[in-house]
């Protein structure tokens, strides 16, 4: 391990390890923007085509026919994302108030079944998303719910609870319980002292949480795909249509505007991360 | 005059994992005036902690009652009760400035702009951190967040501080710099601390009065010089300090003096007052007590440390029994390994265990 | 003890969460759990009768008369298995190098990196595997490259196959994989591995006697990980598998959203479920019993 020839075989190791996560990536990138649509390989010159494509101002259709199906599909793209930011934007809210709360009255009391109840919460992040996508497609129908934007925010709701509580509960694990005590001790009421001290102390945890059951919202494909009624295709749903139906160079297109937004995220919470609080 | 705060059979048990239970408090009574500085000390475990937190209200007492200035404090929540705390971790707020830290206990009073700003400042002067309130707790050393601490503990004038092992965290410089301001501030406030450590040298040092615990009791208090000098018990006399303790029978009394003898055979001269001949006592030298010559127990130096100013050395008695400790001055011709000495004493500085 | 202020925020605060996760986890699951043993109905739907031939299709004790046993549905399960555990192995083998690397590099380094991994995972996985699609067709990326480079004379048939979907959940399992083993490897203590070669032993039984058990906790995390969402996967064989590479999660789907044999459906979900939960449990069996 010590030696270079070790060290230098890791290295290769590492670098192939980037390439192989990156470069495919990097193929939908370039693609998107090569004019070719059937050769993939084979540079045509660089088009932005297939980007006004999805935004309804193709040029390239020229029949009437075609023009039309590519309006059609813009505006059934830009419905996917409206749904699929209303269910994150929903799902994040709920999951969050809910999960923060949830984690404050698991580390601040004790009750008899507390290592059940929090052993339990973590039951739905590792429940295979299958199971829990058809789980909840007959207990909708059995019920009689109408499936729309509502069944897919709480069925989101359902896992993403989990996850903002185990973030949120790590960082509250790692809190001093001396500093809720020290603001108790200066005279503030226990709504005070969650306000001005635990709150804040919290906060990244927190934001942390919400970001994340943001990112994994706008990405939930198959509890989605078996809850989302006609009308209510989220994004990576409508994506996946349109896979099945074949590779069109838009699907590249849409793809590169995902995975640049999805950057951008990441560099958020990153951003968030490093502002430290202490 | 009526003490400020007042315990009374101050009793706490703890369920153990095994199921049983502990008695972390069994039946304390303490008083404690209205400027003094009482130091809790004892071993881990011995209840000092939970006494401290039972009196700032994180913790409730199965039975027995605190009063502050005649006020039963029992049913009050921590935040209504009228003293306060120095952390043993510090607990300063990372996300506030160290202004806000201190000023803390003020806000959440709601009290003017003014007297805000005014109460901060000098608390701010009065730990010698003037200056430092638009920073952040981590931008602070560890000497810095300790006054941070105590400013933030006193600024809303308590009548009574707490402080739980306040300098634990401190090398040990700065920990003896820390003793005497505390002694000092304490002063200068003119109001009570109650101080919580397992340390008998910063016990002694800082304290006007030392109460020190054990097993959920109080097992001796008094002034520092009080309970280093007439150790009530054998625990006692082995926490403060180090001791030889010689369990002995009383032989005669003699214009004074009493004779006793250890099992081995060593004569003690012990002060007579309470002793009759044929008793079993113990008796209690500190190391300073002794001398290396003219006395009357012989024997041979068996080893010897060095600590600096002083020698520290073992010396095992003719007559045989355990290695009698003795401090003795480094100078030139202090003895070395195998030198026989003769130790001698004054007999006033032996002091008889009231419990063996 | 509890005071009972306390515990009316205690149940304030834990209310939101035990009815959503009752109503909307638990029961559904235990619906899945019922309708597994109910008829199915003729037109979708379900008869309200006990039926086990559900199960006795997939282990093979249907008699031939209301239902046929096929033995498809055991090997359909042993594959997913199969896949799910070759891609433990794979994103294991891919992993625990690079973990050690990133764990000798300089702090900033570090940190640069291990965003670099978890950034693929804020993108969109249907994305990913899409971009496989791109490479593995038989005008992709891959074959154009290799029949340029004459490497071969005619296009390779890669997806569509085993291997493909494989190298998809390993291609979007891998962040799970590398995080808890990069932990562990990370948190290794070093004077640990000095003090085995300060005491005689060999690289190889340093590895095997010092690091393979010291990193073990994390090696088990991450399979764990990558296992449970494996086994039920249905959107990487849908995408880069043919009928070889069904698993168990596209047969659910199509009792779900083509055959409607719902009652069927939930069996096979009840038998992906058992298998995750036999795992869970295991695992904390395990972790129990190290902890003493």
């Amino acid at each position: 391990m010590q030696s270079r020839l070790g060290w230098a075989v890791l290295t290769i190791v590492a670098v192939l390890f980037f390439v192989f996560i990156y470069a495919p990536l990097l193929v939908i990138v370039v693609t998107s923007f090569n004019a070719n649509p059937v050769n993939m390989l084979i540079w045509d010159g660089f088009t932005l085509d297939w980007y006004r494509g999805l935004l309804g101002l193709g040029e390239r259709a020229t029949d009437v026919s075609n023009r039309a199906l590519y309006i059609e599909s813009t505006d059934q793209l830009l419905a996917a994302v409206r749904n699929s930011l209303t269910v994150a934007a929903a799902t994040t809210a709920i999951s969050t108030v809910v999960g923060t709360a949830t984690a404050l009255a698991l580390a601040r009391h004790r009750f008899k079944g507390r290592g059940v109840y929090s052993g339990g919460l973590l039951l739905p992040m590792m429940m295979p998303d299958i199971v829990l996508g058809i789980g909840l497609l007959i207990f909708f129908v059995t019920i009689g719910m109408q499936l729309s934007l509502l069944t897919i925010i709480i069925g989101h709701c359902t896992f993403l609870i989990s996850y903002v509580y185990l973030i949120v509960q790590a960082r509250l694990a790692g809190l001093d319980p001396a500093l809720e005590e020290a603001s108790a001790d200066l005279g503030a009421s226990e709504w005070t002292t969650f306000r001005k001290v635990l709150l804040p102390q919290l906060a990244p945890g927190i934001l942390g949480g919400a970001l994340l059951a943001f990112v994994i919202s706008m990405d939930d494909l198959v509890i989605t795909y078996f809850i989302a009624g006609t009308g209510s295709t989220t994004l990576p749903v409508y994506i996946f249509g349109m896979i099945r139906r074949g590779v069109k160079p838009e699907i590249n297109a849409i793809a590169t505007m995902i995975i640049l937004a999805s950057i951008l995220i990441a560099a958020l919470g990153l951003w968030l991360r490093s502002r430290k609080t202490d | 005059m009526t003490a400020l705060l007042e315990i009374r059979g101050a009793r706490r048990r703890f369920a153990t994992p095994e199921g049983g239970h502990i008695a972390a408090l069994d039946g304390v009574d303490l008083d404690v005036g209205g400027n003094e500085f009482v130091t809790l000390l004892g071993p881990s475990g011995c209840g000092k902690t939970t006494l401290l937190r039972a009196i700032s209200g994180f913790e409730q007492l199965d039975g027995g009652s605190v009063r502050l200035d005649g006020a039963d404090l029992g049913a009050l929540p921590p935040f209504r009760r009228p003293l306060n705390t120095v952390f043993q971790s510090y607990a300063l707020f990372g996300h506030m400035t160290v202004a806000r830290n201190v000023g803390y206990a003020l806000e959440v009073r709601g009290v003017d702009r003014a007297t805000y700003e005014r109460e901060v400042g000098q608390a701010l002067e009065k730990v010698g951190l003037s200056g430092m309130g638009a920073r952040k707790p981590s931008q602070l050393s560890g000497g810095q967040r300790q006054r941070v601490a105590l400013a933030r503990a006193i600024v809303a004038k308590p009548r009574l501080l707490l402080l739980d092992e306040p300098l634990s965290a401190l090398d040990r410089n700065l920990r003896q710099q820390m003793q005497l301001e505390l002694k000092d501030l304490q002063h200068r406030l003119g109001i009570a601390f109650v101080f919580v450590t397992h340390d008998q040298e910063e016990a002694l040092t800082m304290s006007d009065r030392v109460v020190l615990m054990r097993a959920g009791r109080i097992e001796q208090q008094g002034s520092p010089r009080d309970i280093y000098r007439r150790p009530r018990s054998r625990f006692v006399a082995e926490f403060i300090g180090e001791t030889n303790l010689f369990s002995i029978t009383v032989e005669r009394i003699e214009g004074g003096l009493a004779v006793g003898r250890t099992a081995q055979g060593l004569a003690l001269w012990l002060p007579a007052a309470g002793l009759r001949p044929g008793q079993s006592a113990v008796a209690a030298l500190r190391p300073a007590d002794f001398t290396l010559e003219d006395g009357d127990i012989a024997g041979q130096v068996s080893r010897s440390v060095y600590l600096g100013s002083d020698l520290h050395l073992f010396v095992r008695p003719n007559a045989g029994g355990p290695e009698i400790r003795v401090t003795a001055r480094d100078r030139a011709g202090a003895p070395e390994v195998g030198t026989p000495v003769s130790l001698g004493y004054d007999p006033a500085a032996a002091h008889v265990l009231e419990e063996a | 003890m509890a005071a009972p202020r306390e515990r009316i925020v205690l149940a304030v605060l834990l209310a939101p969460a035990t009815l959503i996760l009752g109503v909307f986890f638990l029961l559904p699951l235990l619906i899945v759990a019922l309708f597994s043993v109910l008829m199915p109905g003729l037109y979708g739907g379900v008869e309200w009768a006990f039926y086990h031939w559900n199960y006795g299709r997939i282990f093979g004790w249907a008699d031939g008369l209301m239902e046929i046993f096929e033995p498809i549905y055991l090997q359909i399960l042993l594959r997913s298995l199969g896949f799910a555990t070759l891609t433990v192995l794979l994103c294991l083998i891919l992993c625990y190098p690079v973990a050690f690397w990133m764990s000798r590099l300089p702090e900033r380094w570090r940190l640069l990196f291990l965003f670099l991994v978890t950034l693929p995972f804020f993108s969109s996985l249907i994305v990913r595997l899409y971009a496989w699609l791109l490479i593995l067709r038989p005008s992709g990326l891959l074959n154009q490259g290799l029949l340029a480079l004459g490497v071969v004379d005619a296009p390779l048939d890669i997806l569509y196959t085993p291997a493909a979907v494989v190298l998809g959940m390993v291609y979007i399992m891998v962040p799970f994989m590398f995080l808890p083993l990069f932990a562990a490897v990370d948190n290794l203590d070093r004077s640990l591995v000095e003090a085995s070669f300060d005491l005689g032993a060999t690289r190889a039984q340093t590895f095997r006697k010092v690091i393979l058990p010291q990193t073990l906790p994390g090696i088990v995390a991450g399979s764990v990980i990558v296992f449970i969402p494996s086994v039920g996967n249905f959107i990487v064989p849908d995408i880069l598998g043919g009928a070889k590479g069904l698993m168990m999660g596209n047969l659910i789907e199509q009792q779900f959203l083509s055959a409607r044999n719902w009652p069927f459906g939930s069996a096979l979900a009840m038998v992906v479920m058992s298998v995750v939960l036999m795992v869970l449990l295991t695992m904390v069996a395990r972790s129990r019993r190290v902890r003493g």
